[in-house]
């Protein structure tokens, strides 16, 4: 029986690659050569970093193992998030859940089949991000075929450790909470972490651990070195196993391999035990209707209402409709968290900048850094538009038939979409310029053209993220935050990132001229001049395609939308 | 007046909906009624506008979908079959919101509401987000918009799809009444006994095509059976093979 359940996932998804033709395997294929390439990067990088380490006389070994520990130490961390939220979904949500239980299944089989959905969905990033990342301290050590083996059988019991530690949590939350409640708890929850988690990241500043010039004395430089470890952890346990093969050092590693797999096993029983108590009493719970909820209107919404109204009833509407179901849909609102982390780090970043240390000239420096600006601001709104604006089109769902049956026309929807993320995202790009140049103290030509810049390609970045939306519309998405990681946001963060390149390649060359004769006292040549005004042209031009392109493709996807 | 001139919508080389022609005249209560999968909600779909037909013309009180698409779904009110709706949103807050895309202007509109809650019997959740809604109180809910604009023409997929006895009747009388009062309602259904009761005219489709049409007396006559309008319906469609099975 156990094996009949686990079907339909695999069958499921055999189909899907054997059966996709055209657009569809162009897809799959895409995305696999991303993923290898991504791959690759991540394991050149760790490569460098290693090869960096093992340079350093003294400190090499020390820090390899030290990135050891906190890699893996990150990586269960996130393995016990990542089968909290799916297991929610997976042994609670899903639709599919009531054929599991109204057929003639014993629980623990219906359970242990979930969870073997849950292990999977939550464990291939371990194999995206895992897996270049210990290939390259296999490389850089020289280690023998046992590591490589020992990768596999220390790996298998952390994953089970964290399945079984996020399963556990999972069901003792629906166990006092409904399940929609308990899902809008631990997304609020793993947001909350992974902000502060970032935060103090950032604010601990790592890059000083590879400069210990930096610091007053090996004691302190040592003393910085110390992660948050502890013994009891299955992530030190699963350290100290492989850096014994990696270094080959002769050190039996008996108790650590008992340690690992004593515990898997032990996670498995805890939670087959657990669930035959509680886990059909928080299904059930689940299948109860949401507790009702009374709306009233808020001065936000009033707001819109006012502002909205000169763009006619029908714009006004559906305005008011988005800021409504946003700010109600927990999912969502509760991005503005990250978004906020964001904004922080970006500023905080620019006010530690040691300009005043650099060899370099500090005028030239704070105004190509102001430069800079620019297109980091221009990719901080991206990634925003790809969370926010991209989904905008899909964040209509299941519902798209009111729209699309109703007089309201579809550009008049695209064009909606544009202008009511348009204001918020000019608002934020421009306080992200001024003040980062405020900061970096920079000349006034550099402000008002960093200012204009960013202003108009603003408007090409929202064009790009409301007309792809439309272009990969998913209006049968379970989670909107799904629609942003699709193969059609990764064409959109693709296209605006080289958007936002080519005009600041078109800007850098004149304005370097301009600055340079500035600084200089010389005057600018006629050649130079013209080689100016073409350049700022081909940018004009240049936001105009990005504003007219995508949002006539989203249209014509719009128009032609067959369900 | 309802014209459908040789529609036709293809699906990867599958004909949907195969040259279909209809003349429905105001006033009327239109039975379309088929086996699974004989195209009704394809054909629906187009007639309101969600779906662009591969060929054929729809008009609705004289105006082209295809020219006029604003024109004409600002007089249709659709009802379909499944209740998707945004959950996020109150009842008063969705029907403020069709109102809104219908161009209603404020005026009159809270009275309006208030009416269409207290016809459907909805008033106690007005206030209430979506998502604390029942199925059936969904689709009450959206039957409600159907009617915000006062729609000349009804467009309904399974319109009684879990409704209770009290809904279902409310409906009925709904469909009448308008129909008397000069709307046209166009009717998708499954459900025989309610075509019988309230349709003046029907046509059976499947695979695509009109097989059979008419009144309901014409439909007996047809299939040479008399009774009821599921026995025409065996006959026509050739269900009587799967009844002799079971």
């Amino acid at each position: 029986m156990f094996k009949l359940l686990i079907t339909p996932r695999f069958v499921g998804f055999r189909n899907r690659l054997r059966r996709s033709e055209g657009a569809k395997r162009a897809k799959i294929v895409t995305l696999a050569v991303t993923g290898i390439l991504f791959w690759f990067v991540l394991f050149f990088l760790v490569y460098r970093v290693l090869t960096y380490f093992a340079s350093q006389e003294m400190f090499g070994d020390i820090l390899a193992r030290h990135l050891l520990d906190m890699v893996l130490l990150i990586f269960f961390s996130l393995l016990i998030f990542s089968h909290i939220i799916t297991a929610l979904s997976n042994l609670f949500l899903s639709q599919d859940l009531e054929l599991y239980h109204a057929s003639p299944a014993t629980l623990t089989e219906v359970f242990l089949s979930r969870s073997l959905y849950t292990v999977i969905d939550s464990s291939w990033m371990l194999l995206v991000f895992g897996l270049p990342v210990m290939m390259a301290y296999g490389v850089v050590y020289h280690a023998s075929l046992h590591y490589y083996l020992s990768l596999i059988y220390t790996f298998i019991p952390l994953m089970i450790i964290a399945a079984g530690l996020g399963v556990l949590v999972i069901m003792s939350l629906v166990r006092y909470f409904p399940a929609k409640r308990a899902r809008d708890i631990v997304l609020f929850l793993s947001l909350v972490l992974i902000v502060t988690l970032y935060l103090v990241f950032r604010f601990l500043r790592p890059e000083r651990l590879v400069n210990p010039d930096s610091f007053v004395s090996i004691a302190q430089y040592l003393g910085a070195l110390k992660a948050p470890d502890s013994p009891y952890l299955p992530s030190h346990w699963a350290t100290d196993l492989l850096w014994t093969r990696l270094t080959q050092y002769p050190e039996s590693q008996i108790l650590n391999h008992l340690l690992l797999w004593s515990t898997a096993l032990a996670m498995v029983v805890l939670n087959i035990w657990t669930a035959g108590r509680i886990y059909f009493k928080g299904f059930s719970k689940a299948q109860e209707a949401k507790r009702r909820t009374r709306t009233g209107k808020r001065i936000l919404e009033k707001m819109v209402s006012v502002l909205t109204r000169p763009l006619g009833a029908d714009t006004a509407s559906l305005i008011a409709k988005d800021v409504r179901t946003f700010f109600r849909d927990n999912s969502q609102w509760s991005q503005l968290l990250l978004l906020g982390a964001l904004v922080v780090v970006y500023l905080y970043n620019f006010s530690v900048l040691p300009l005043e240390r650099s060899p370099i000239k500090s005028v030239y420096l704070q105004n190509a850094l102001s430069f800079l600006n620019i297109g980091l601001a221009g990719f901080v709104i991206s990634a925003l538009s790809a969370r926010f604006i991209f989904p905008a089109i899909s964040s209509e769902g299941n519902a798209i038939w009111i729209i699309l049956s109703s007089p309201l026309s579809a550009r008049r929807l695209l064009w909606s979409k544009y202008f009511a993320y348009l204001v918020p995202m000019l608002v934020l790009a421009e306080l992200l310029i001024i003040y980062t140049n405020y900061l970096l103290k920079v000349t006034p030509f550099m402000m008002v053209l960093s200012s204009v810049t960013i202003f108009f390609l603003v408007f090409g970045i929202v064009a790009l993220g409301v007309g792809l939306g439309a272009v990969y519309p998913n209006f049968k998405h379970e989670n909107i935050a799904q629609v942003a990681t699709s193969f059609g946001g990764m064409i959109y963060m693709i296209t605006s990132s080289v958007f936002i390149a080519v005009v600041i390649v078109l800007e850098a060359g004149p304005v370097y001229t301009i600055l340079a004769a500035q600084f200089r006292g010389d005057a600018i040549t006629q050649l130079q001049w013209l080689w100016i005004v073409s350049s700022f042209i081909a940018v004009v031009i240049l936001l105009a395609v990005a504003v007219r392109k995508p949002m006539a493709a989203g249209l014509r996807s719009l128009r032609s939308y067959e369900g | 007046m309802i014209i459908l001139k040789n529609l036709t919508k293809m699906y990867r080389g599958t004909k949907a909906v195969d040259n279909l022609n209809l003349r429905i005249p105001e006033g009327t209560i239109f039975g379309f009624i088929g086996p699974n999968g004989a195209g009704k909600t394809t054909t629906i779909r187009m007639m309101t506008g969600v779906l662009r037909p591969t060929s054929g013309s729809i008009f609705i009180d004289g105006l082209d979908m295809a020219k006029e698409p604003s024109q004409v779904k600002r007089i249709i009110g659709f009802i379909p079959d499944r209740p998707f709706l945004y959950e996020k949103l109150s009842g008063t807050e969705f029907l403020r919101f069709k109102a809104g895309l219908y161009g209603l202007g404020s005026n009159g509109l809270d009275n309006e509401i208030n009416e269409l809650f207290e016809l459907f019997e909805l008033s106690e959740w007005a206030d209430e987000l979506i998502e604390s809604y029942s199925h059936g109180m969904k689709q009450r809910l959206i039957i409600a918009s159907a009617f915000i604009h006062k729609p000349k023409v009804i467009i309904v997929d399974e319109p009684m799809v879990a409704l209770d006895p009290r809904g279902a009747k409310l409906v009925k009388d709904l469909l009448r009444e308008s129909a008397r009062k000069g709307s046209t309602v166009f009717m998708s259904t499954h459900t025989l006994t309610l075509a019988q009761e309230v349709c003046d005219q029907i046509a059976i489709v499947d695979r695509g095509r009109i097989i059979a049409s008419g009144t309901p007396r014409d439909l007996e006559k047809q299939a040479g059976v008399t009774g009821d309008l599921e026995r025409v319906f065996l006959t026509i469609t050739g269900g009587w093979r799967e009844r002799e099975y079971v």
